[in-house]
């Protein structure tokens, strides 16, 4: 391997701007009491203060504080896009906080494990036991490569919630048309074909963001196993985008929109106003995440609503939340460890369920509101499955954009399913490339 | 060029006058540019609207509904959640310093390559237009080295001297061309006179270029105080942070709250609206002001 002097030392320069001083960090922090005696701890997270995140760890910095006297905790509210933008370079300056929430994935918390600039936790998580407390769909968005994929490797973060994809239905409108809460495919088709005969579209759907590709997803989902989502999240092997479970997810979908039950202009809706629109009682059926949930509890009063689990399907799209990671250049990384640890203690998760929230290591029978429990319970009885499926934009980089794109085509009806399914293989499989697998 | 000679009569003939009010056209550029003003006014009615709307209304009405009682809740929340008078601190002192320093800095160069006529002021000049087109993305990663190399991250100083180069940039730029025109009789007397350099600057160019400083003074204030990106990066604490970073904050993953989104969005371009009322003379001066008097 001959490099002319040149190259090598503008390599040297790349590789000591891009590591920085993250990499002096790594040498010495072997036992845990690392930080122990630090006098301040600052904390940051991106949730607003009347989420059921946000209302669960104030209660978690009161219990720090109770519990670590002399200790002052810094909080601060960030904006996600702040986070989303500069985390690699705050935390590779000396501005780093000493515990912070941050998104889980290959091209955030994978990338920053990658270049070094999180903790390894997972000696801690053992220790502690909060990788007994995930269920192993949770874990993988916990655990990095060194390459910064997601699904093995070291840990580098812990979830406190999670998040999936659940049916609202509006009870009132159910009612009004004679109809039972669907258990399978078919009857879930029923139900929407009686709306549809009746003039009313029964799809709430945002086109123009997240909420249509994960009906696609979801679909898709419902002719596919673990070994499958393996292949298509992990890598684990080829996804053939013709094969059974995409090709019927993308031709359903079509049907879907031929049929009525997607309204043609719902190309262009955004995920907020779809949501607006389900809550002024337009629409009877929105499929979506389990993040409305909260909001919905408080702002819908003129109907009784309620959810159910995509009807037949054993896995469904979700994951966790987003992860509590320890900048390595954190000034105070055992008392980082201690804040984890009592967010997963059992009445902080109970204070997460009380308030829309879905809970990691929830025990269902402490969660006193009954409207809380069905989502608790339906993601108990996801969990119990292992069903959760993550997200159909996750394995590529960009790959969000294309999806938006491809379902827009479907739903405008300007290409066919095959021609959708060639256009989102392409990406993937230049990705794949790019890994070398 | 004078600035008394072209004013337009205020007085028409009465008879054209009378001629005119009959004309049927007039009302229909009248009904026109009404209709142009409400386009124009739309985004910051429905803002309006929105940011004295309860969240429950919001929900059940949709975005263009009117609120059926006012709802100042979500302004006040927003207020307090993130400390804005500390924000709207933080904007108003790099702002002015910005402005300040930008003309300041403006003057100084342009004096030199407009009427000092330097040495290849014409590459200095495309210079600093480059320097005006590069998009700040471009200048993301290696500000953030140098300011951290010199201490300055997370700083309000790191963004005061980074726009004042920008601005100053552009005011280089624009003035430069105001000063080429700049009338040599004046130049000559002042030289007459007796006056050096310096003394031809402060008393003479500056005074008479006055309105025009004004209107780069306004322009640099509104636009540093609307710059979102740059800071973004460059103010990591919450209490460095400015006005438009703040407004951020509302923005999350997947979902958005409108309403509280709308009244940090209102209280958020009311300053720089009052600033660029208050100073809205200096800008009708026009930008090539200048005169012999």
């Amino acid at each position: 391997m001959i490099r002319s002097r040149a190259g090598l030392s503008a390599g040297a320069l790349l590789l000591a701007a891009s590591l920085g001083l993250a990499a002096c960090g790594g040498s010495d922090d072997s036992s845990s009491e690392e930080g122990a005696d630090a006098k301040v701890l600052s904390l940051w997270h991106y949730e607003g203060p009347n989420s059921a995140m946000g209302i669960a760890w104030n209660k978690a910095i009161e219990e720090f504080k109770s519990s670590h006297p002399g200790v002052e905790v810094k909080f601060e509210e960030k904006s996600f896009e702040q986070i989303q933008q500069n985390a690699q370079m705050i935390l590779n300056s000396d501005s780093a906080p000493d515990i912070m929430e941050y998104n889980k994935g290959n091209a955030t918390a994978g990338l920053l494990s990658k270049q070094g600039l999180l903790t390894d936790l997972t000696e801690e998580s053992s220790k502690r036991g909060w990788d007994k407390a995930l269920n192993s769909s949770l874990q993988t968005t916990t655990k990095y490569d060194d390459d910064g994929i997601m699904g093995s490797g070291k840990t580098f973060g812990v979830p406190n919630y999670a998040e999936y994809v659940e049916v609202y239905y509006n009870k009132d409108l159910f009612k009004k048309y004679n109809l039972q809460v669907p258990t399978t495919l078919d009857e879930f088709t029923k139900v929407m074909d009686t709306f549809v005969q009746n003039k009313v579209t029964p799809l709430a759907v945002g086109g123009a963001e997240y909420p249509a590709q994960q009906i696609l997803y979801s679909l898709a989902l419902s002719k596919a196993d673990r070994a499958w989502v393996d292949d298509y999240q992990l890598y684990k092997n080829k996804v053939d985008f013709k094969g059974p479970q995409l090709k019927y997810g993308a031709d359903t979908f079509k049907q879907w929109v031929d049929k009525g039950y997607i309204a043609k202009n719902s190309a262009g809706i955004k995920a907020e106003d779809m949501g607006v629109s389900f809550t002024q009682g337009k629409f009877p059926i929105m499929i979506s995440g389990s993040w409305w949930y909260g909001r919905f509890v408080n702002e819908i009063k003129g109907f009784e609503w309620g959810t159910f689990l995509f009807p037949g399907n054993k896995l469904h799209p979700g994951s966790s939340g987003n992860l509590w990671v320890v900048p390595e250049k954190s000034k105070a990384k055992a008392l980082a460890y201690d804040f984890i640890d009592i967010t997963m203690k059992p009445e902080i998760q109970a204070l997460l369920g009380n308030n829309g929230g879905v809970p990691v290591a929830a025990d269902a029978a402490a969660i006193t509101d009954p409207k809380n429990k069905e989502l608790i319970e339906n993601f108990n009885k996801v969990s119990g499955e292992d069903g959760l499926a993550f997200y159909p934009d996750w394995p590529a980089p960009g790959y969000y954009d294309v999806l938006v794109a491809g379902v827009q085509g479907l739903i405008n009806g300007s290409k066919t399913p095959d021609q959708v399914l060639d256009e989102i293989a392409k990406p993937y499989d230049e990705n794949l490339a790019d890994l070398g697998k | 060029m004078t600035v008394t000679a072209n004013r337009p009569k205020t007085e028409p003939e009465p008879t054209v006058r009378a001629e005119k009010r009959a004309n049927p056209v007039r009302f229909l550029v009248l009904a026109g540019l009404l209709a142009l003003l409400l386009i124009i006014i739309a985004p910051l009615l429905i803002i309006t609207i929105n940011a004295v709307k309860s969240p429950a209304d919001y929900a059940s009405g949709g975005p263009l509904s009117l609120p059926p009682s006012l709802y100042w809740d979500g302004i006040v929340d927003f207020w307090n959640r993130v400390d804005f008078g500390q924000k709207l601190w933080n904007s108003f002192i790099t702002s002015f310093t910005v402005a300040v320093l930008g003309v300041l800095l403006s003057v100084l160069n342009a004096y030199a390559l407009g009427i000092g006529k330097v040495k290849g002021r014409l590459w200095f000049l495309v210079f600093f237009l480059v320097a005006n087109l590069l998009p700040q993305e471009v200048l993301v990663y290696p500000l953030y080295f140098l300011s951290k190399e010199a201490g300055l991250y997370d700083s309000l100083i790191s963004i005061v001297i980074i726009f004042t180069v920008i601005q100053a940039a552009f005011g280089t730029y624009l003035l430069t061309s105001v000063y080429q025109e700049f009338p040599t009789e004046l130049l000559d007397a002042a030289d007459v006179d007796g006056a050096g350099k310096l003394r031809t600057l402060w008393s003479v160019v500056v005074p008479v270029s006055r309105p025009t400083l004004g209107v780069l003074f306004t322009f640099f204030f509104i636009w540093t105080w609307n710059e979102f990106f740059l800071p973004l990066v460059f103010l990591v604490s919450n209490d460095n942070q400015t006005v438009p970073v703040a407004l951020g904050v509302l923005q999350g993953d997947r979902l958005m709250d409108v309403t509280m989104t709308s009244s940090s969005g209102l209280i958020g371009i009311l300053p720089a609206l009052l600033f660029f009322l208050i100073f809205q003379r200096t800008l009708t001066r026009g930008i090539t002001a200048g005169a012999i008097k």
